[in-house]
């Protein structure tokens, strides 16, 4: 009976161990995911992490007070560091950690029941924190388990974070973020996740025809090429009008595409490699995951032969 | 007795499951990955002590179509196969035709087009080819 006892009391231990570890760990993950762009360096005056004198002056107003800063932004720190995709509980997380890292945690309690009278007299935020981490691990990791999946949370980072620009570099933080972008533009579930085909028929954005002249119209050409498929996809519709509307019939004719019925031999090997529809499709136009939006005419079913 | 020794072996391996499992999922981050199309050039770049360039389709094709750099300037429809370099810029050529300080900034924002993580290899980020044949798979992961 003694030893049952005992390992409640250790399941019990375990996991308050592993939440308070949650609290900071989490912290780090996000931190490091989306605030190490401003916090690292101190850009714009962002306190720095580590930096316990930055840390112990925001820590003046209370734990309440920064975690409404980081929540809400506050001068140049946009709200929840410009990542609306993490959840309070993520920011509170980071806070947590960048004060552990700075070493602030003892001196922000003290100072938290300094600001507690002008604050309201909310259960500890570092304890709530800690019972909403416990459950969060099921929720957010649904798709782990295939690594070519990614969330929507990590659909479209800002610059410094995608792994091709140089987050040391100063360009990384002037361009412009995928995100600013794309919240406007029709959705998609490939490529950028934005459907461009119909963000430009709904005229949510005005791409030029010419660098310079913004009232020059494409010659937009609709006519329908059916390739028929020899295995079981639907046949292929080759839409001019979609093409047209982006495109000069002399980026396809007669380098690409030889202008003759029954003059092309395209293959899916071939297009996977980055030929005909591949020198497009699979780089910038939606990827070849995307088989239906070719493959969309669906095939006359076979004869078979009946007895009638 | 056998009851409870069972039931202990059972509690035990229950909390060892469940630690594993917070620790473990608290520790797998997954790598950040830049925008479908984005293209980096890096011909001379580094040769020439810059960043490689990041050239973001998706920013350009929402101002201007496909045809204007394809048809009218020229690009190939080849990552690194126009052999830009910055005296073609200069003269008006290829990125050269608007980024002159009328239609778009100008040359002398260097860290805006040189912005790319040192070493990544010329490549369509994210493209189908890549993903099959570039041995240079995941520039991210140095």
């Amino acid at each position: 009976m003694k030893s049952i006892k005992l390992l409640t009391a250790l399941i019990v231990a375990l996991f308050t161990y592993n939440a308070s570890a949650a609290d900071v760990a989490n912290g780090k993950k996000v931190a490091d995911i989306s605030c190490v762009a401003c916090h690292k360096a101190g850009v714009m005056g962002a306190p720095k992490i580590g930096d316990k004198a930055d840390w112990q002056k925001r820590m003046e107003k209370g734990l309440v007070g920064v975690e409404k800063n980081a929540l809400n932004g506050l001068n140049s720190m946009p709200a929840k560091g410009g990542n609306p995709t993490l959840s309070d509980n993520d920011i509170k997380d980071a806070i947590a950690y960048f004060l552990d890292s700075a070493g602030v945690r003892a001196a922000a309690n003290a100072s938290k029941a300094k600001a507690k009278p002008k604050a309201k007299p909310a259960p500890t935020p570092v304890v709530k924190a800690v019972v909403k981490t416990v459950k969060k691990p099921k929720k957010s990791k649904v798709m782990n388990f295939n690594r070519l999946m990614k969330p929507p949370s990590e659909w479209n980072p800002p610059p410094f974070e995608d792994g091709i620009h140089d987050p040391d570099g100063e360009g990384a933080y002037m361009l412009q973020p995928p995100r600013e972008l794309f919240t406007n533009l029709e959705k998609s579930s490939s490529g950028n996740r934005v459907d461009w085909v119909k963000t430009l028929n709904n005229g949510l954005i005005a791409p030029r025809w010419d660098k310079a002249d913004d009232t020059k119209q494409p010659f937009v050409m609709d006519l329908n090429i059916v390739r028929e498929v020899k295995g079981s996809m639907p046949n292929v519709v080759y839409p001019h009008k979609q093409h047209t509307q982006w495109l000069d019939c002399s980026n396809c004719h007669p380098d690409i595409f030889i202008p003759k019925k029954g003059a092309n031999q395209i293959s899916m090997a071939a297009i996977l490699m980055g030929e005909k529809c591949g020198v497009c499709h699979g780089k910038v136009a939606f990827p070849v995951s995307d088989c239906r939006k070719c493959h969309s005419q669906n095939k006359k079913k076979p004869l078979v032969a009946s007895r009638k | 007795m056998k009851i409870k020794s069972s039931l202990k072996l059972k509690f035990s391996a229950l909390a060892l499951f469940v630690g594993l499992f917070f620790s473990f999922n608290l520790f797998t981050a997954s790598p950040a990955h830049a925008e479908y199309g984005d293209v980096v050039i890096n011909n001379f770049s580094e040769e020439a002590g810059m960043r490689p360039v990041v050239f973001p389709h998706w920013f350009h094709r929402a101002r201007f179509r496909c045809k204007v750099c394809h048809a009218d300037l020229g690009f190939k429809f080849e990552a690194g196969g126009n052999e830009i370099d910055m005296l073609k810029i200069i003269d008006g050529e290829y990125c050269g035709a608007c980024h002159n300080g009328e239609i778009a900034w100008a040359v002398e924002n260097c860290n805006l087009c040189h912005s790319g993580t040192p070493d990544t290899p010329t490549q369509v980020h994210g493209s189908t080819v890549q993903q099959l044949v570039s041995n240079d798979k995941k520039p991210e992961q140095k």
